[in-house]
């Protein structure tokens, strides 16, 4: 019997926890091929594998909805919670209060946080629950298949229809205007800066918004479509090249280019490098952030970046008054308040 | 003349935000120090200012607690509904009036003890004139009752608890009422008090703070919650008891409180706290119910530990925002869309609501499902006579959660919904432990976990859940059986009606008729339900709606032979249940049913 012949050594990449790269993928998508948020899963997994950060610590959080069914296709070794529609941010709200200790990752499109969830959005953003949120933005309902959603451009139109007249909500406008902690907008073929701001956000303590476009290749990718591929190509106002300094030897060594840059140091003591294209853009300056928004919404064009960031918040945690360890790993025994405190209590009521 | 002690009705009407509410809990809880068996109703509006209120105290030493049929005495504050409640007393009823109100006393009929309750009070302080006006006819209830002026300052230093100013304010006020009474009126009517010795000690409670604190001896770590009456009370008793006994010696707490955007996000919240591995819970009434049904299902299907307490309100929509049913029973049970069945803890006392506040914890984690407990706007926001909580005598029971490797290694194959032990329960790994990483989903899945539409598993796992929750029948609080073997008719009843049964009983007594008791205290029912129906000729389920909600689930579950036994009285005015009226309308149905 000869030998079966053998496969040729493979060398498999490992991250600083001497992780593969396998361990952060999930189960094969049934979205339709081409999808945007198919990319941002393949991003989403190749920063929590660069950033290091264990599997089993992540929290995937979505609604319902196309962009809502992505957590069973990246992180298989990550709990998740795909809850109901637009409200994933109270689910995450209660599980971060009892377990402050995980990642939690949340995803969610433009039905699901515009329209439904919007006011949950809102209030998480309020309270700066700890958690990156990331909303895959295609400005069509898929699932129900291809109805306008609450972001949809004005005079857009999608391949079905006439163009949408109704004034469309700028999600990271109203996470400004909120005081978010963090918030970005991107592309889902802008591969590089999406990845930066998913790796900043992981390091970031507090709310963090990025708003990825995410065309929906069935239903809302023709010429006349302001969300379609070709048009968010030639019509992305890009503020900065950003690059993502961990707080640790990186994996490979970051170019830095030649002219001006900023630095915003995280709360992980990583670092997001942000490189001037044009005009410097002040990311703590909310202000400068909204100008950036509108100047681009008047020219129906998209600006991507680190549009505002604010290291200063307290996240809701802070704000609970709690323990220092997490409350799921409170023992019972200091759970339940002793018998003779209810002894004091009923003698009190009695006197 | 002949007196009459320990029993009479006592009704006030002021106008609400006038400060009566804190004078009628001052005669009430004098009364109680007393030894008195009594119990007050807090008859108030969806309002802040202005409108009506009544007050009720019921004395009775046969410790009835329901408003009684008529009032025995009036105290008339307010001239809104002066004309109304003087025409509706009996003959021969006591009318304390004030006689500053500008409004005429116009029956002869009565005895009529006028009081220029405004201008004694003016005397004091023209400042706060409104608020000392209530007690001064809390002092002329006194003077003419014999209540004790050392109960009286007894019960004005626990409400005002160490405000000397407001204490001796408040003694001043009610020697004016007392020294009024004795100087110009001369007392014409029967009703005296008589002090009583109580075999135990016992204290007034209300059942939201006694729900609150069993929450806490359940070591709830996460409340969210949005203000709703008549349930607000149990979070804010939560909150309030949260320095007391759930922090450390740094003030650090183990419990969080999210004050939620709305009941939506409350439910979630709660959801997303059990999904973690922690305890969680809301507080709300029927409306806020309605809109958590979406969440509820979630819950169930997903099977995640969630704790809601419903503090039920006259519905339907915004109904009677301030009065008192039972009329969210079938929401719950079978509460959101699909095929569902939750289980509900029902209290009927106040000792309940602090029992089945910690025991909701453990059977929500052990079955892995939302528990509701359903109290009412009277059991919760009334104050009740109480002897005490009783620590609970088991360990918390977590349920089956695997939370070693060692254990999770031991599993032969093992998926987050798979029926391991028979009993329809599966083990759960929580999020961050690395086992069996699983997305727990709202949608069709199999014993992994993962999306699935197959029929085979859709049943399944359906067959399962209803096992699971059926598995619980037995272990839940029993029903509490008051039975004697002569008695044809069984009354099946729930929750607050428990402090109205005994004078319902009594009064069906006195016309010959006896009858045995059965309180049903959680969902799915025991099955020592139909034993008990089977023991009977006939059982009228007692309840307080208009369609006999349980009365209807109960049909769904009982043997066929069993199902014309079981005969609905429902009834609902808003009122707190009056014995007389579900009494008549037991004997109608009775009769009825004979025919």
């Amino acid at each position: 019997m000869s030998e079966a012949p053998k496969r040729p050594a493979k060398v498999i990449k490992l991250n600083v926890i001497n992780e593969p790269k396998d361990s952060y993928t999930g189960g094969p998508s049934s979205l339709c091929p081409g999808c945007g948020h198919d990319q941002i899963s393949n991003v989403i997994i190749a920063a929590a594998w660069e950033n290091g950060i264990e599997p089993h610590r992540i929290a995937k959080m979505s609604g319902i909805g196309c962009s809502s069914k992505t957590p069973a296709y990246y992180l298989g070794q990550s709990h998740g919670f795909n809850t109901v529609h637009g409200r994933m941010p109270s689910v995450t709200t209660g599980a971060y209060a009892v377990n402050k200790d995980l990642l939690y990752l949340g995803v969610s499109g433009d039905g699901d946080s515009a329209s439904i969830g919007i006011g949950q959005l809102i209030h998480a953003i309020r309270r700066n629950v700890d958690m990156v949120y990331i909303l895959e933005n295609n400005g069509v309902y898929g699932l129900t298949k291809g109805q306008y959603s609450a972001t949809a451009d004005i005079g857009s139109k999608k391949k079905k229809g006439t163009p949408n007249e109704t004034q469309p909500i700028d999600l990271c406008a109203l996470a400004i205007n909120l005081g978010c902690s963090f918030v970005a907008r991107s592309f889902s073929g802008s591969k590089k800066q999406l990845k930066s701001l998913v790796k900043a956000a992981m390091s970031h303590k507090g709310f963090a918004l990025i708003d990825v476009i995410s065309p929906c290749v069935t239903f809302n990718n023709n010429d006349e479509s302001l969300k379609s591929y070709g048009y968010v190509k030639d019509n992305n106002v890009t503020l900065h090249v950003a690059d993502y300094i961990p707080n640790r030897a990186p994996m490979e060594e970051i170019e830095v280019p030649e002219g001006h840059y900023r630095d915003i140091t995280l709360h992980d003591g990583s670092v997001i490098r942000l490189e001037t294209i044009s005009e410097e853009h002040d990311p703590t300056n909310a202000v400068a952030a909204l100008s950036a928004l509108h100047a681009a919404d008047a020219e129906s064009k998209h600006v991507t970046g680190l549009l505002y960031f604010d290291g200063t918040k307290p996240s809701l945690i802070e704000d609970l008054g709690l323990v220092e360890s997490a409350l799921i790993d409170v023992p019972e025994s200091e759970l339940r308040p002793s018998r003779e405190i209810l002894d004091k209590l009923n003698a009190a009521f009695l006197s | 003349m002949a007196t009459i002690a320990n029993d009479f009705t006592i009704n006030i009407a002021t106008a609400n935000g006038t400060g009566s509410q804190s004078a009628n809990l001052i005669l009430l809880q004098s009364l109680f120090e007393m030894g008195i068996p009594v119990s007050g109703k807090n008859m108030f509006p969806s309002n802040i200012s202005g409108l009506p209120t009544w007050y009720i105290v019921r004395l009775s030493d046969l410790g009835y607690q329901a408003p009684g049929d008529r009032t025995h005495i009036q105290v008339l504050v307010n001239p809104a509904t002066w004309d109304e409640d003087l025409e509706s007393l009996e003959t021969g009823s006591v009318v304390i009036w004030n006689s500053d109100a500008k409004k005429e006393m116009n029956r002869e009929d009565i005895i009529s003890y006028p009081v220029p309750m405004s201008s004694l009070a003016r005397k004091i302080n023209p400042k706060i004139a409104k608020l000392v006006t209530n007690i001064v006819y809390v002092g002329i209830l006194a003077e003419m009752l014999g209540i004790d002026q050392a109960a009286l300052e007894s019960a004005l230093s626990k409400q005002f608890k160490g405000k000397e100013k407001a204490i001796g304010l408040n003694i001043t006020a009610l020697g004016l009422g007392r020294d009024y009474f004795k100087d110009n009126l001369s007392k014409e009517d029967p009703y005296v008090v008589e002090g009583r010795e109580l075999d135990t000690a016992k204290f007034f409670i209300d059942g939201n703070e006694a729900t609150a604190l069993g929450c806490h001896f359940g070591g709830v770590q996460m409340l969210a919650w949005y203000p709703i009456t008549p349930s607000s009370g149990i979070a804010e008793a939560i909150i309030e008891y949260i320095p007391q006994i759930r922090t450390n010696d740094e003030g650090e707490a183990t419990c969080a409180v999210i004050q939620a955007e709305d009941e939506l996000a409350a439910a979630g919240m709660v959801i997303g706290a059990g999904w973690a591995g922690g305890r969680g819970m809301t507080a709300t009434s029927g409306p806020g119910i309605s809109l958590m049904q979406e969440f509820i299902g979630l819950a169930y299907f997903a099977e995640v530990p969630s704790v809601f307490w419903d503090v039920n309100r006259v519905g339907p929509s915004t109904g009677l925002p301030t009065r008192t049913q039972q009329s969210d029973i079938t929401m719950l049970y079978e509460g959101s869309h699909g095929d569902t069945q939750h289980i509900v803890l029902i209290p009927g006392t106040v000792e309940e609501c602090f029992e089945f506040g910690w025991r909701a914890m453990d059977y929500s984690e052990r079955f892995q499902t939302p528990v509701f407990g359903l109290s009412d706007l009277d059991l919760g926001m009334n104050r009740w006579a109480c002897e005490g909580f009783t620590y609970p005598e088991q360990d918390m029971d977590r349920g089956k959660v695997v939370r070693d490797r060692d254990v999770f290694e031991a599993f032969e194959d093992f998926g987050r919904y798979l029926d391991v032990d028979g009993d329809g329960i599966p083990y759960r790994t929580l999020p961050g432990s690395g086992m069996d990483p699983v997305l727990y989903r709202g949608t069709g899945h199999n014993t992994k976990g993962v999306y699935s539409e197959k029929p085979q598993d859709y049943v399944a796992l359906m067959s399962r859940l209803k096992n699971k929750i059926n598995g619980a029948r037995e272990l839940l609080p029993a029903p509490l059986l008051r039975e004697e073997i002569e008695c044809e008719v069984g009354v099946i009843y729930i929750g607050s009606m428990e402090n109205t049964i005994q004078e319902i009983d009594d009064i069906l007594e006195a016309t010959g008729l006896k009858v045995s008791q059965c309180r049903v205290r959680a969902l799915p029912f025991s099955n020592q339900v139909a034993e008990f129906i089977r023991r009977h000729e006939t059982t009228i389920v007692l309840e307080i709606n208009r369609d006999g909600q349980l009365w209807g689930i109960l049909r769904k579950e009982l043997p066929n032979d069993l199902v014309t036994k079981v005969h609905s009285v429902a009834y609902s005015d808003g009122q707190p249940p009056r014995a007389r009226i579900y009494s008549d309308l037991i004997m109608a149905k009775l009769e009825e049913v004979e025919q």
